[in-house]
């Protein structure tokens, strides 16, 4: 274990063991002779010599934390999206539909960028101008009852639990 | 004071309630000790072993409360082994023996066995209130004699034990007549639970203000129980289900609308964080949130969610809330004095916090004083400024996820941050170090932690000056844990009194060697110095130069102990 003082010699005492250390030499067999050297040079008791297989990386017992139930950790996809709902939108007139994950998504604004990007439209949203609101579309989704909605009434928070499916419509049509 | 009559003192000493307080008031005369003693009723026991039940009865025959602790702190972290003792049971039967009114017991790392809990149920008709915190060695089976018997049953609180779980029934072992639960606390349990039982239970019981639930209790019935429990003040949330149908969460909205009081929450085993916007509604009133079980809860999620929480006093979280996450925290939770920082994966270095995170609450938060941080790296400059922000620390536990790692920036040993943690910190009373550290931090440790009363040292110092500065310097030391460090007979024999003025000494996988220990034993009677063996190749007459693989010593007044198992031997 790399305690020694900060000396060089104990440096490569350390790069001896420690494989990860960029020391991967051409040259295995010198390694092991330094190693060896080093090991019947220096003082260290036997008993720290008995795990010289345990790399830092496999402490016994280290971090010092109570072991838990973590079940959900091996589900994570990435930091930030330890679950997904992904739900499935369609866009009126087009017949094969995309799926989106909405908790990837901040909130309304976010989930409204990336529609507008994968549909290649503009989707009306309350604070936005309504000029050309012939050419605009209308996002509106099904809820857990059946029922259809337009998105963005409730908090986005209440949203996503009862959210089903997503369908983007022009807004003439409603 | 020679001239009051024994009652009024008595009534006096009532006012004094703090263990520390009384045994002071002790020592003061004999006539002190015999009225203080007779009339103490709350008992604490650092260490089981240190003494009797029988001289603790014979002492306090108005025992009502006690708190016994059992195995060494390392054993949290797997370092000794299941049996090697901490058992109650020889307690309890000397209490029931002697008729003593016991009412409350508390135990932290002992071994209670389901007789033990039945024993406990049938002999104390006043018995109140049961906390186990890191115990192990019985079933729900006991649980469900405490519940059927203890008819006055206030509290039953059950932290991170092993329980073995033979499924639900002992809820419904609570009488009909059973009405005084305060607080109930199941969190720890594997099994299912009778859902029915517990919401009739919940129902009979008007006092309810504590009520932690384990994993096996879903959102659907978290609500209705809500709805019954509306002045609950402390809450532990079971399983938060993925995907709760609208009708339910609404409920549970209208439910947690009604919970004005809750001020501490936890829980959210298996959770997944789509709901947690219901929680938003009490998060502003809350002073206490424990995330630490919850990895599913992370990212903007859980920053969401702290920005709702500014009363916030004391956070146990994960450290996936990250360095930012922590910004968050320090920039909200003005009123905050502890946080602990959990690892979440201990294993990879991706997600974690850095000294980014700890320099940002030291800097947001006046009145952090305790600190838990499991950290992916530190740097002296980030501790030298933690130091400068709080000298208010009374506790400053760090962690860095790789024991021997030097200063991120300047690949310099953490002597100087932590020396200045010392020096700058004087209230600091426990302290926890890693990362790469010579024999200085020692010297600073010896020279400036005049209230130090314990410290954890793993993979540290160089020599046995370490730990020689260690005990020469630190008056008021109670508990030493070293583990995986240079530290040899020299430094354990330097001062063998001041063994005699804490409470333990554990040292593992350091240089002292059987014969040191044996010398050590030899000089003080008073002390039980017990290596742990656990290999096959040593015995008790082999060669002294062998290392002490695992060496706990601890001051006792009761002798060597009866119930060593094999692997233990008491020098």
């Amino acid at each position: 274990m790399g305690r020694g003082a900060a000396s060089s010699s104990s440096s490569s005492f350390e790069s001896s063991s420690y494989p990860s250390v960029s020391g991967e030499s051409s040259f295995p067999q010198r390694k092991r002779d330094l190693s060896t050297d080093l090991r019947l040079g220096l003082s260290i008791s036997t008993s720290q010599q008995d795990n010289p297989s345990t790399p830092s990386e496999q402490l016994m017992d280290w971090p010092p934390s109570k072991p838990v139930p973590r079940k959900a950790l091996d589900s994570e996809e990435n930091e930030y999206c330890s679950s997904t709902l992904f739900v499935k939108v369609y866009m009126e007139g087009i017949q094969i539909g995309r799926k989106l994950n909405l908790l990837a998504h901040d909130g309304y604004h976010d989930l409204i960028q990336t529609l507008d990007q994968m549909f290649n439209t503009n989707i009306l949203w309350p604070e936005m101008d309504v000029e050309n609101s012939a050419h605009c579309h209308v996002l509106t989704y099904e809820d857990k009852e059946g029922d259809w909605l337009i998105v963005g009434d409730v908090p986005w928070e209440m949203f996503l639990p009862s959210v089903r499916r997503l369908k983007i419509t022009r807004a003439d049509s409603l | 004071m020679n001239y009051f009559p024994d009652e009024v003192l008595e009534h006096i000493f009532d006012f004094v309630t703090s263990q520390r307080d009384r045994n002071s008031v002790s020592q003061v005369c004999k006539p002190w000790y015999k009225i203080e003693s007779s009339s103490r009723q709350k008992v604490f026991v650092g260490n089981c072993y240190a003494i009797s039940p029988e001289r603790v009865i014979e002492r306090f025959p108005g025992l009502k409360s006690i708190t016994l602790k059992g195995k060494p702190h390392f054993a949290d972290f797997n370092l000794v082994p299941p049996d090697w003792g901490g058992f109650v049971y020889p307690w309890i039967e000397a209490f029931a023996r002697n008729n003593l009114g016991l009412e409350e017991l508390k135990l932290k790392r002992m071994i209670i066995s389901d007789e033990c809990l039945e024993l406990i149920s049938r002999s104390f008709a006043n018995f109140k209130s049961l906390v186990l915190v890191s115990c192990e060695g019985f079933s729900t089976d006991g649980l469900a004699a405490i519940a059927s018997n203890c008819s006055f049953l206030r509290e039953l609180d059950l932290q991170e034990n092993d329980v073995e779980d033979h499924r639900g029934h002992w809820l419904s072992c609570f009488p009909d007549t059973c009405t005084s639960l305060v607080s109930l606390n199941f969190a720890c349990l594997k099994g299912d639970v009778n859902l029915a039982a517990l919401e009739r239970l919940v129902a009979r019981s008007p006092n309810l203000r504590s009520l932690r639930l384990n994993h096996a209790v879903p959102l659907d019935i978290l609500q209705k129980i809500l709805m019954r429990a509306p002045h609950l003040v402390d809450l532990g949330v079971g399983s938060y289900v993925h995907d709760p149908d609208s009708e339910t969460y609404n409920k549970l909205v209208t439910a947690l609308q009604k919970c004005k009081s809750v001020r501490s929450l936890s829980g959210f085993l298996e959770a997944a964080p789509q709901c947690l916007s219901a929680f938003h509604l009490i998060c502003p009133n809350l002073t206490s949130l424990n995330l630490s079980y919850a990895p599913g809860i992370h990212g903007t999620e859980l920053r969401k969610l702290i920005r709702h929480c500014r009363k916030l006093q004391r956070l146990w979280i994960l450290d996936c809330i990250g360095d930012e996450g922590l910004e968050v925290v320090a920039s909200t939770c003005k009123d905050l004095q502890e946080i602990r920082v959990f690892p979440s994966d201990p294993f990879v270095g991706n997600a974690a916090v850095t000294e980014v995170g700890l320099v940002a609450l030291s800097s947001g938060c006046p009145k952090l004083h305790s600190i838990l941080y499991f950290c992916q790296q530190m740097t002296n400059a980030a501790l030298i400024t933690v130091a400068k922000n709080r000298p208010n620390f009374t506790r400053f536990r760090l962690c860095i996820l790789d024991p021997t790692k030097p200063d991120a920036v300047t690949n310099q040993p953490l002597d100087e941050g932590f020396g200045a943690i010392v020096h700058s910190c004087k209230g600091l009373r426990r302290l926890s170090m890693s990362g790469r550290l010579t024999d200085k931090v020692f010297l600073y440790i010896g020279m400036y932690a005049e209230q130090l009363e314990m410290i954890s040292i793993a993979f540290a110092g160089d020599t046995d000056k370490g730990m020689q500065y260690l005990l020469n310097g630190c008056k008021k030391l109670r508990k030493l844990e070293i583990r995986d460090c240079p530290f040899g007979n020299a430094a354990l024999l330097m001062d063998v009194g001041k063994y005699e003025t804490m409470r333990s000494l554990w040292m593992s996988s350091c240089n002292v060697t059987l014969g040191g220990c044996k010398s050590l034993a030899k000089k003080m009677p008073m002390l039980n110095v017990e290596i742990i063996n656990e290999t096959d190749q040593m015995d008790i007459s082999a060669d002294d130069r062998q290392k002490a693989e695992k060496m706990f010593l601890y001051r006792t007044l009761a002798g060597r102990r009866k119930d060593a198992p094999e692997f233990v031997w008491t020098l």
